[in-house]
């Protein structure tokens, strides 16, 4: 196990090398870049622009110097915020998606995995087509418009809760509803497929047959097996809403890291748009470890070497 | 147990909202800055939002009148300049000081405008202040020493320019941030970080207080500032939302007082709203949406098709329809308030008119539209550009019966486009820095200009552009820029200007503000009123 996870560490770190190499060499390859201007800048100015950004070394130099300063966890500056580093912007920004984002994940497992299941446990009937008619609701309300009705109705129709921005818990929960409705749809609709696979196996009418009680069957034998698909996208899931959502972000005007990194390639940052590309990377490659680990506990059959 | 821990709570969150309820009286301007300002060194500042927040922390010379753009004392009392125009001499007020206690001296002025020119410092806008005698030549780094550029303290509070050339618009060019006095030892001990609130050192009506980035910042009177008496709110809260719709909410729901932009969507309704429409202003904005021909493309190399194509845009209906805030139909380029600027009652320009424009595409050679290629509009990714252009292609397939394809383009995408190789027509706006015809038809058109993308040339229009800038009468000035604008825009045509802009804002009944056509408003002369 131990070796195991030694490897993947290596493989994770090549990875995000080539993750790297990649978003260095297209970044450079889009048209237009981080000093292009509706007022355009006379060529002397943006030659100052560029020494001052060493954006005036070769290709290979520049890259090297960025992993040079990685080395040393410095992003580098960002072109369009001049008194802070990228380091400063995620550490400033990224946690406020991720408080955001680990809610909203909470919202989508809470609501999704019992929809789920009790969906697959009244299979076609009412309350069967009632959950699934809330999951394929929830896919198809597109955050941008799901985003906009809930701070209508709940911020500036009632007062219940804040209209926008970010502050306390209270300042989170139409955010996260908005977030985490996409993805609990998604969860439940999965959970549901798998537990009615599963409750069709020889084990599950074993079990029954050995007169235990369908709680017991359900809650101890079919659920843990049921779950294991379900936990291979909640590793992705999790990694993907706690990196933060342009548009919840933009719609709420939340500071985080979501909208800064759309904002970043906009503007052909490109300190910016590398250092929250490999931080996404580094997280996304965690997340993934940490499901293959989790494997092992779900299921005695999986086994590393 | 439970239930008296869920009372307990409420009742915390209760105090803890009373709490923060606003104490004593003071007065706080809630405004929405609409993006976090991209710095606040006013060496580099560039963009809208970073003026607002310089006006109110850094002085200047000189200054504008928020409403009627004149030239006006701020830092200098006075300033004269030599006979031949070439030299400039401020005399500034001794009673400014930093908000370190230090006097703001010319030394300061001289420090600000050297290390606007340092190439190391590299500032975008450093090309504004070429006009400076060796400007050019120290930011270009052919010279290394920045005693060459013509700025010096000729005393504490006396400073003096040279120019190299005569130049009647130098008292506005004094007025921007770039030329501002700058804190030499704050910038020098804390690097590109002296403007986090913690180490940063002002000299204005207001100072920063708190600035939580890509959120909000909170900026203070300033106490000790000369004319802090006449300074009535207290503090100004600035958010950084830039969902138009978001904002919009918030200033409804009473967490703001003032916004500076309204979604256009939402015109119908705030117009027909009881309560909104009365807080509705529209004032006007100092910039010109157009469409450029590129001079060089066929068909577009001819003037009579350029002729056609600006005739055959109903202007009128377009603002009626698709922009609804009350923009102005434009036929020339600089915008009214400009210095320079031509009144549509002189008649330059090709106004909306059906059979002047079919018979300029008949005299081109293309009677009815007949053998005319299909020619490509292209405009940068966005609904609203979307919009006009559709009405617009409309228009001409109607007027012209000719086939127009829209394309668009990702911004800076777009913008490399354009600089390359510019579609046969494009769509730009230009603000003005400064509100001089010199900064519209010499900076944009100019052959020799690198914002030149329609490639429009013409020697006598440059021999124009390029005296006005020297010629210190201002009558004169004025009668060499209507006629670049007649060669530009009506005997030339080689652009379209579509509108000119205007600034659609909603503002609280007690909040008693100034509307400044470039933005950059001064909030030590607005009011907050009980109520």
């Amino acid at each position: 196990m131990f070796a195991y996870i030694i490897r993947r560490i290596f493989w994770s770190i090549l990875i995000l090398l080539i993750l790297s190499l990649i978003t260095f060499t297209l970044m450079h390859m889009i048209p237009g870049g981080p000093f292009d201007r509706e007022k355009k800048l006379p060529s002397e100015i943006i030659a100052n622009l560029e020494a001052y950004y060493n954006l005036d070394e070769p290709f290979w130099k520049q890259y090297l110097n960025y992993l040079g300063g990685i080395l040393h966890f410095d992003l580098g500056p960002s072109f369009t915020s001049r008194s802070r580093t990228v380091n400063d912007i995620i550490r400033q920004q990224a946690p406020i998606s991720a408080q955001l984002g680990l809610f909203a994940f909470f919202i989508a497992v809470a609501l999704g995995i019992p929809l789920g299941i009790l969906a697959a446990l009244k299979q076609n009937t009412a309350i069967d087509y009632t959950c699934m008619w809330l999951a394929i609701l929830g896919v198809s309300l597109p955050n941008m418009a799901l985003g906009p009705f809930l701070m209508w109705i709940f911020g500036l129709k009632l007062g219940w809760l804040p209209i926008a921005r970010w502050g306390g818990i209270s300042h989170m929960i139409l955010p996260a509803i908005t977030l985490g409705t996409a993805y609990s749809a998604i969860i439940a609709r999965l959970t549901r497929a798998s537990m009615l696979q599963v409750i069709r196996e020889d084990y599950i009418r074993t079990a029954r047959a050995k007169g235990l009680s369908e709680r017991v069957v359900m809650l101890h034998h079919a659920l843990k097996n049921a779950l294991i698909p379900v936990t291979t996208v909640l590793g992705p899931i999790f990694a993907i809403i706690i990196t933060g959502s342009m548009i919840v972000e933009q719609i709420f005007a939340i500071p985080g890291i979501g909208k800064y990194f759309v904002t970043s390639v906009m503007n052909r940052d490109y300190p910016v748009i590398m250092g929250i590309t490999l931080f996404f990377g580094a997280l996304i490659v965690i997340a993934n470890l940490v499901v293959d680990i989790t494997y092992g506990f779900l299921d005695p059959r999986i086994r590393y070497e | 147990m439970k239930k008296g821990t869920v009372v307990l709570g409420i009742i915390t969150l209760m105090c803890i909202s009373i709490l923060a309820l606003p104490v004593g009286a003071k007065t706080v301007l809630r405004w929405n800055l609409g993006t976090e300002p991209p710095t606040l060194d006013p060496a580099l500042a560039t963009d809208t939002t970073s003026v607002f927040v310089d006006e109110q922390l850094f002085l200047g010379l000189t200054d504008f009148n928020d409403e009627t753009m004149e030239v006006i004392p701020e830092l200098a009392k006075d300033w004269l300049a030599s006979d031949n125009g070439l030299v400039w001499t401020f005399i500034m007020r001794d009673d400014v000081k930093w908000t370190d206690g230090k006097p703001v001296t010319a030394y300061d002025v001289e420090y600000g405008v050297k290390r606007t020119l340092n190439p190391a410092t590299a500032s975008d806008y450093a090309y504004v202040l070429y006009v400076i005698k060796g400007a050019q030549d120290y930011n270009t780094g052919q010279v290394e020493d920045a005693s060459v550029v013509g700025v010096k303290a000729v005393g504490d509070y006396i400073v003096r320019f040279e120019l190299n050339h005569a130049a009647g618009y130098f008292p506005s060019i004094a007025s921007m941030w770039i030329a501002r006095p700058q804190p030499k030892e704050a910038i020098e001990k804390w690097g590109d970080k002296w403007t986090e609130p913690e180490n940063i050192v002002t000299n204005g009506h207001y100072m920063l207080k708190e600035w939580v980035h890509d959120d909000y910042l909170v900026m203070v009177k300033n106490p000790d500032c000369y004319e802090a008496d006449k300074v009535q709110i207290d503090e100004i809260y600035a958010v950084m939302i830039e969902e138009q719709s978001t904002a919009l909410a918030l200033y409804e729901g009473g967490e703001l007082n003032a916004l500076r932009e309204v979604p256009l969507e939402d015109m119908d309704r705030l117009k027909a709203d009881p309560v909104l429409s009365k807080e509705l202003s529209i004032a006007p904005r100092l910039c010109t949406y157009y469409y450029g021909f590129n001079n060089e493309k066929f068909p577009f190399d001819d003037p009579l098709v350029r002729k056609a194509f600006a005739s055959a845009i109903d202007r009128e209906t377009l603002i009626a329809t698709v922009l609804k805030g009350e923009q102005k139909p434009a036929t020339t380029f600089s915008c009214p308030g400009i210095f320079g600027w031509v009144d549509p009652a002189e008649e330059i320009g090709h106004p909306f008119n059906v059979e002047k424009a079919r018979d300029f595409l008949a005299q081109a050679g293309y009677p009815g539209g007949e053998g005319f290629p299909v020619v490509t509009l292209m405009f940068n990714t966005s609904e609203s550009h979307r919009k006009i252009a559709q009405v617009i292609q409309l228009m001409w397939q109607q007027v012209l019966q000719i086939k127009v394809n829209l394309a668009n383009q990702e911004w800076k995408v777009y913008l490399k486009t354009c600089v390359e190789d510019a579609p046969q027509i494009y769509r730009l706006g230009w603000c003005a820095d400064y509100p001089d015809a010199n900064n519209w038809l010499n900076d944009v058109f100019n052959s020799k200009s690198e914002s030149n993308y329609a490639n429009f040339s013409n020697p006598e229009y440059d021999k124009l552009v390029e005296e006005a800038a020297r010629e210190s009468d201002p009558a004169k000035r004025k009668g060499m820029y209507q006629k670049a604008e007649r060669i530009l825009c009506d005997t030339d045509a080689g652009i379209a200007p579509i509108y000119w802009y205007t600034w659609v804002t909603l503002t609280k009944p007690n909040v008693k503000r100034t509307y400044a056509p470039m933005g950059g408003e001064h909030v030590k002369d607005w009011k907050i009123l009980p109520g």
